[in-house]
């Protein structure tokens, strides 16, 4: 590919000099967006963890007002972006902006805007669709989808946001940057390994679906946001955040007193209950790393083809063992998590929570879907480097 | 959230539902639970309005009897197994301002099955506890108002949009140089990339909207395996009716297994045969179990006509459910009433009421329903007391149990959509009581066999219960006096 931009080109070293758009400091609407981004993952985890144990909530629970934050903040910071560019005199602002609608702000800024009115637009369809279909017990329902697709855009426009910046901004500035561009791609990651918990739960840690479903959402947001940054190592960091995010929820969580006030009540809860050990997606994201050392000048499709199917089988590689370890006594405490259980779980009761519920009836029907999965892997991680490059090339 | 092994496949799900819910079913068109007992030393009517979806957040009314109770609590659980060992924190009813010995709450139901509502009562005499089984269960879906669908329509709309064109611009203008001014060949491409983008959107549009109808159709079986199943009938040798249960979803008969039903009262299948329409003539009859799940009943002397058929079985988990149907049957002569079968005839001796309020019974006695002139009002739960009273208009002293039960009540709206058949300890089923009183030690319930065993019977019978709806309803209360078992029936307008 002609255009394309060797890994170790970083965005840093593309700044175009175009005086009157560059950027000396990180802009308060950054922090803002990126405040919100934090509001929403802390209140994001905090309400799952209290529907697990606690369970009763209304739309003024703490961890409600910090997810609806995401929206205030990204909406004040985006809407200012916007208008002041629109109806402002600054020049370098309106050079540096795209047009929608007779409306004009950096890219970002809109695809941002875009996500808050999504995850508005998906309040009053939940709420229907609680008085519909009884109060959603799921993570996955089409009006939290639309919720999380909101969620997700508003990371996207950050990352955008960012990474247009960052094309023009100083050595300081750039630095800042790196980090907030590290962590909203690590809540990326975090946001879509939450969406898969269900086929990640450790039960099914030993199912050639687990590594198909991380194959499908993760290599796209890992790879991604790692290319993106376009610096050695980002791979790892970006892995690193979502490892150190989750980690930080499963040991603070706990801390925190909590009774359950829904029933039926299977078991008996005295503080609050995170969610497992983080997938160990940090080992592919170190191989990956590894091998983009080495294949700087590769074409893309050829070095997704390569980086897919390592990102799955060095995965499962390091998953798989860890998996049979989560399952013994050794990992029943607060550092490994395995024995939390939600109010509503009767494990223990109804069924041994330490033992694997195999889905793959043969090794044959298991090695299939493991293949499936090296094959959408491949296209995940293209899907990773055309998004990556794209940030890479934005100026706006 | 769930743990993955409690997102089983549906029918999985659906068949630990149905046969662990022991209150499921058991009447039609009043969800409803009423029940009357006693927490201790304190006698309390509860009322639980189920909600229509689950989770959903039900609606408890609890009134005392005496005016010594100062707070209620009550926390929801499985009825037995797993669930019902650990409370959560219970929920505290709020006394109401005009009466002191009425209070309300409400409280979430978060499980499909058979669950119960621990009431736990304190005042002056100490704590006392009961706990009411109650069906949790969808009973509808909801459709969307215009307005709401209009807005959520227009936002979708907009988002599509703002998709197309902010990925337009991303192409457009997203890589220029500040300042720079895109080129022909950028817009070009720009639209091309929007048309690809719209394609998408319209795309996903598309599956979410499948996705949509997938649960919506998951979430309508829910509702229809747990609908009363229909009363398919068949007439053999002019007198024997052959009665078989069809589900509303193909998927029941697989979870319910009429070969394995249990008795209740003595007896596989309580039937119940209306006379339609009016409602003019009423069995009550208990046919017999035969081979394939089907039931079959030597027909007493029946006239030509169309019948209208309500049949309880309680399946072998003690799920009770009503099989429904019309049917339409020859002249028959058949066998003599004997047992514990019954029949009630406008036409007969004494059969009709002589007041709104008063019903002759066929041994000269009568039956008086003692109600105020209020009007009676739907969604409201009363006390439904009846006096038996001898020919010489005394209270009678003869009352015996009938089935094991002080009375028995059949409350039948005129249109056919309610059918309760209702008991002194109310709406519940006597099994799940059973199952409910575990480990509360201190509870006691009306109309209780046990009880009755060797208790003198009073000429009062009283069953708390409470109309689901507005409507014409005509009511049946059966007694058993002397050894012969005598039907009152009142008509009753619903407000």
């Amino acid at each position: 590919m002609a255009d394309s931009i060797p890994v170790g080109q970083s965005l840093q070293a593309r700044v175009d000099g175009h005086a009157s758009a560059r950027v000396d400091s990180v802009p308060w609407t950054i922090w803002c967006m990126v405040a919100g981004i934090a509001s929403g993952m802390i209140g994001g985890h905090w309400d799952i963890s209290w529907h697990m144990s606690i369970g009763r909530d209304s739309f003024w629970t703490p961890a409600h007002i910090l997810i609806q934050m995401i929206a205030v903040l990204v909406g004040i910071a985006c809407g200012y972006m916007i208008l002041t560019t629109t109806f402002g005199s600054d020049a370098a602002a309106q050079d540096a902006s795209v047009k929608i609608w007779g409306f004009r702000g950096p890219l970002g800024a809109f695809i941002a805007t875009w996500g808050c009115i999504a995850m508005l637009t998906s309040a009053p369809f939940d709420n229907w669709w609680h008085n519909a279909y009884g109060l959603d017990v799921k993570i996955v329902s089409p009006p939290h989808t639309l919720l999380s697709l909101g969620s997700f855009a508003i990371k996207v426009g950050a990352l955008a946001l960012m990474a247009g910046l960052m094309s023009r901004a100083s050595e300081e500035v750039r630095r800042t940057l790196t980090w907030l561009f590290v962590f909203v791609g690590a809540d990326g990651v975090v946001q879509l390994g939450t969406i898969l918990t269900d086929a990640t739960w450790p039960m099914n840690l030993h199912n050639a679906r687990c590594y198909l479903a991380v194959a499908m959402a993760i290599p796209p947001v890992l790879i991604g946001a790692a290319w993106g940054l376009g610096r050695r190592w980002a791979c790892t960091l970006v892995a690193g955040g979502y490892t150190a995010i989750l980690l930080a929820f499963e040991w603070v969580l706990p801390l925190i007193p909590a009774q359950a006030k829904l029933g039926p009540v299977y078991q008996n809860i005295t503080h609050l209950v995170p969610l497992h050990f983080p997938l160990l997606v940090i080992a592919p994201a170190v191989v990956l790393d590894l091998l983009w050392n080495k294949t700087e000048q590769w074409g893309r499709w050829k070095l997704a083809a390569v980086s897919g199917p390592v990102f799955v089988l060095s995965f499962l590689a390091a998953e798989w063992p860890f998996a049979s370890f989560l399952m013994t006594p050794p990992a029943r405490n607060w550092f490994f998590g395995m024995g939390y259980f939600a109010y509503f779980d009767p494990a223990g009761l109804s069924y041994d929570p330490y033992q694997f519920q195999l889905a793959d009836k043969t090794s044959g029907e298991f090695w299939l879907r493991i293949g499936i999965a090296l094959v959408v892997s491949v296209v995940t991680a293209r899907i990773g480097f055309a998004w990556g490059e794209w940030m890479r090339r934005l100026r706006r | 959230m769930r743990t993955p092994l409690r997102r089983v496949r549906m029918i999985g799900v659906l068949a630990l539902v149905l046969t662990c819910a022991l209150s499921l079913g058991a009447h039609v068109g009043s969800p409803d639970v009423f029940y009357e007992g006693d927490a201790g030393p304190y006698r309390l009517f509860v009322t639980v309005r189920m909600p229509q979806v689950i989770p959903g957040v039900a609606e408890i009314q609890v009134r005392c009897a005496s005016n010594d109770v100062s707070a209620i609590e009550f926390v929801p659980m499985t009825l037995s197994g797993p669930g019902s060992e650990f409370p959560p924190t219970p929920d505290l009813a709020q006394p109401s301002k005009e009466d002191s010995q009425f209070f309300t709450g409400s409280l979430w139901l978060m499980e499909f099955g058979a669950l119960k509502v621990r009431v736990t009562a304190d005042g002056s005499k100490g704590k006392g506890e009961l706990s009411v089984p109650v069906p949790s269960y969808a009973q509808r879906s909801l459709k969307m108002e215009k307005p709401l669908a209009g807005l959520l329509a227009f936002l979708m709309l907009f988002l599509a949009i703002g998709a197309v064109f902010i990925a337009g611009a991303a192409v457009r203008e997203g890589n220029l140089q500040p300042g720079e001014t895109p080129l022909p060949a950028r817009a070009r491409r720009a639209r091309f990339v929007m048309a690809l983008t719209a394609i998408a959107v319209a795309g996903i549009l598309c599956l979410g909207w499948s996705w949509w109808s997938a649960d919506a159709g998951t979430y309508q079986r829910y509702i229809n395996l747990a609908k009363p199943p229909a009363a398919e009938t068949t007439l053999e040798n002019g007198n024997r009716l052959i009665l078989r249960a069809k589900g509303q979803d193909p998927e029941w008969s697989q979870i319910v297994k009429m070969e394995e039903v249990i008795p209740d009262h003595n007896h596989l299948m309580h039937l119940f045969l209306f006379s339609m329409p009016g409602m003019e003539r009423m069995w009550h009859l208990h046919p017999e179990r035969i081979e394939g799940g089907a039931f079959a009943e030597e027909l007493p002397a029946m006239p030509a006509g169309k019948y209208q058929i309500f049949a309880d079985v309680v399946s072998k988990t003690g799920n009770p459910w009503t099989i429904v149907g019309p049917v339409e049957l020859p002249q028959i002569n058949g066998k003599a009433l004997g047992g514990d079968d019954s029949a009630w005839s406008d036409n007969a001796a004494g059969g009709r009421a002589a007041s709104d309020t008063v019903s002759l019974l066929s041994d000269g006695g009568r039956m008086v329903w003692l109600r105020t002139k209020e009007p009676l009002m739907a969604n409201r739960p009363m006390s439904f007391t009846f006096s038996v009273e001898d020919k010489d208009g005394k209270p009678t002293s003869d009352l015996q149990p009938y089935m094991g039960m002080a009375g028995h009540a059949e409350f039948v709206s005129k249109d056919l959509s309610v059918f309760a058949h209702v008991h002194p300890a109310g709406s519940v089923p006597m099994a799940a009581l059973e199952l409910g009183r575990a480990g509360v030690s201190n509870e006691s319930h009306a109309g209780m066999s046990m009880a009755l065993a060797n208790a003198a019977m009073p000429a009062k019978v009283r069953f708390p219960y409470g109309f689901p709806r507005s409507g014409d309803y005509r009511i049946f209360v059966q007694v058993k006096r002397a050894g012969k078992i005598e039907t009152g029936v009142f008509d009753a307008r619903v407000q």
